[in-house]
């Protein structure tokens, strides 16, 4: 109590002193808040963008498609994609179940051939999965195109075609006969991976089944309502494919999500590395407006230890005073930060240009993340009652003569 | 109550050794009102604090309450401090972000005194010294009469034996000086506490019952 009444009023002796240390917090903290906030938003974009557009929450292939499909898919595939799909419609958190098949071929104008990736999609069904790519000529592939494409714009380029042109691709079916298909260039894309834009053609299933000389497909892509739900939905999953009997693996997104986990590496090291510099920086300053606060206030401690106060009560003094200007400057901190999020957020936002090998930046905003908050608040209470142990520290261990002596 | 035997004091400053105390013997008994007089640099201050506890001696014993100080602990010489013996400073020495009132209490606070007994004796304690109407001021509201006042009210708020007054009226003009030395003096007859206060003014020794004039680090009775 005394403690604590003693502490407060000496926080708030010195009023200039005071503010810079709180000054220190204040930014400290404001820089986690927003730092944190902004890494928040930049995972969930991303985690999103990444399942929405990409990889779906989950993918399903044929067993030992994950270790040897990638040498030899034609013999890895899902020969019964329908049943599947049907068994798994009746989960009730899952939005979207689709198939899709991929393969490698040749593409030609006529004059000009090119090697390219083919993958076949369920139009109908994947239209919400196209939104990461940009239509920049053209249109986006629709049901009733059932010999239309969508082309990467490098590899459009590079054939020197336009919309509307019929292209050619030469594949090998599953058996490995060699066969050829046509389509319509209906669309020009880009998706934001350079490498992707050059190789990428996007048709219907149902034509690239058909010059594969299949029914199969070689993965089923699964999109739940909420990504939270993942965990409840894998259960579910699990549980069909063995009541089926059906002879599948699957995959969660976190694990084919490689960017999305290195970004998320990447900015949790920065994040981290951040965290220490701030800590640093607030822990000098508190332990330099402490330590000028015990020589101010040698005669003080002389006077309290004389009036009776043990060592450990005036350790217990100053410490108490390190927690306090943590709490009250910790709570300063939670407001400005919050504000300056705030401020962020009204003015727009701010603009991330796009990272490398990628050609799209975006605009970031700021989350209030709670978390983060707490994180912050609890560590700057650590950081000043652990910056003041050492000023506590030297004022308990003064002689009680020499302070008195002290002018 | 408090026997010195024997005891000295040295300061060592680089190679020179000062010997500020050489051989006091000393008996100290309830409800005297001593005065310790001595030309500067005689020793005075560094009795005061060996008899208080503050310091401790190169040689010799003290015994505080039939207690050889040189083997307590800090937590109990803080104790004797706080609740046995009683501080008055030539600077005053109140903790100046507290009121009067706050300054008197505050070693019952240390003493863990419940709050309404605390006020009660808050309460008289400043009104004997005269400032029941400054209670909330600070100390840099009050004049160096006043707040020697605080002083005495703190010094005794929790009943001490003995208190010590170093040089108590060297900060105050001669009038005010002599108004504290009588609060002293009334304090001592009614509460039947010792008080050793230490001076070099002949004027402020008259005050006292019994002189120990020192010198050299020496009593010569
Ligand atoms: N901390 C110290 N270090 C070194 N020498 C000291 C110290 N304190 C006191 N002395 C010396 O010890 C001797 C006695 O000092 P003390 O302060 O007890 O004298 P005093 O009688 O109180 O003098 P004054 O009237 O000036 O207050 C002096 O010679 C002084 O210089
Ligand atoms: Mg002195």
């Amino acid at each position: 109590m005394k403690t604590i009444l003693l502490s407060l009023r000496n926080i708030f002796r010195n009023k200039r002193r005071t503010a810079i240390t709180f000054m220190a917090i204040i930014s400290g903290m404001t820089g986690i808040i927003v730092f944190g906030g902004f890494v928040k938003f930049t995972y969930q974009g991303l985690r999103e963008s990444t399942i929405r557009t990409q990889l779906g929450h989950v993918q399903i292939y044929k067993k030992g498609y994950s270790e040897k499909g990638v040498a030899n898919p034609n013999k890895y595939l899902i020969n019964n994609p329908e049943a599947v799909e049907k068994a798994l419609s009746v989960i009730p958190d899952i939005k979207m179940v689709s198939s899709r098949l991929t393969f490698s071929g040749l593409i030609s104008t006529g004059e000009k051939t090119l090697t390219c990736k083919g993958i076949g999609i369920a139009v109908e069904k994947e239209g919400e999965m196209s939104d990461f790519e940009t239509i920049v000529e053209g249109g986006q592939l629709e049901p009733d195109m059932p010999d239309g494409g969508v082309v990467g714009i490098e590899l459009m380029k590079a054939l020197g075609a336009k919309v509307g042109d019929y292209l050619t691709i030469l594949t090998t079916t599953t058996e490995g006969a060699i066969n050829a298909l046509d389509f319509k260039v209906v669309g020009v894309a880009q998706t934001g991976s350079q490498d992707y834009d050059s190789v990428f053609v996007k048709l219907p299933i149902k034509l690239v089944q058909r010059v594969l000389d299949t029914d199969s497909a070689e993965k089923i892509i699964v999109l739940l309502n909420d990504t939270d739900n993942i965990g409840r939905v894998s259960l579910v999953l699990e549980d069909i494919i063995k009541k089926n009997g059906f002879n599948l693996e699957y995959k969660l997104w976190s694990d084919l999500a490689i960017f999305y986990n290195k970004v998320v590496q990447l900015y949790n090291g920065i994040f981290g590395v951040i965290k220490i510099i701030i800590g640093v920086i607030v822990l000098f300053s508190i332990a330099n407006t402490m330590n000028m606060s015990v020589f101010e206030r040698v005669r003080e401690i002389g006077t309290l230890r004389a009036i009776g106060t043990t060592r450990a009560g005036i350790m217990r003094l100053f410490i108490s005073e390190g927690i306090l200007v943590g709490i009250i400057g910790g709570l300063f901190g939670i407001a400005a930060g919050i504000l300056i999020a705030y401020i962020i957020n009204l003015s727009g936002g701010i603009y991330i240009p796009p990272p490398p090998n990628m050609n799209k930046g975006y605009i970031a905003l700021i989350l209030i993340v709670p978390e983060v908050i707490l994180y912050a608040f609890v560590s700057t209470v650590i950081v000043s009652a652990l910056s003041s142990i050492y000023p506590a520290y030297k004022a308990s261990k003064l002689k009680v003569v020499e302070a008195l002596g002290h002018v | 109550m408090i026997s010195l035997k024997d005891v000295t004091k040295e300061y060592r400053l680089g190679k020179s050794v000062i010997n500020a105390l050489r051989g006091i013997d000393l008996e100290i008994n309830e409800g005297e009102f001593i005065s310790l007089c001595g030309p500067s640099g005689s020793g005075k201050s560094t009795l005061l604090n060996l008899i208080g506890c503050l310091d401790f001696p190169t040689s010799g014993k003290i015994m505080v309450m039939d207690k050889d100080v040189s083997e307590l602990s800090d937590a109990v010489l803080s104790r004797l401090r706080n609740n046995t013996i009683g501080f008055i400073f030539q600077m005053f020495n109140l903790i100046p972000v507290l009121t009067a009132y706050e300054n008197t209490e505050y070693p019952l606070l240390i003493l863990g005194m419940n709050r309404k007994e605390r006020q009660a004796r808050v309460s008289r304690m400043l009104d004997e010294v005269g400032l029941s109407k400054f209670i909330k001021h600070k100390p840099d509201e009050l004049s160096g009469g006043q707040r020697q006042r605080v002083a005495i009210a703190r010094a005794l708020v929790t009943n001490p034996k003995i208190v010590l007054a170093d040089e108590p009226t060297a900060n105050l003009d001669s009038q005010t000086g002599i108004e504290i030395l009588e609060l002293m003096k009334m304090m001592n007859e009614e509460h039947k506490t010792t008080f050793i206060f230490s001076t070099h003014d002949q004027k402020v020794v008259r005050y006292a019952k019994k002189v120990y004039n020192i010198t050299d680090g020496r009593i010569n009775s």
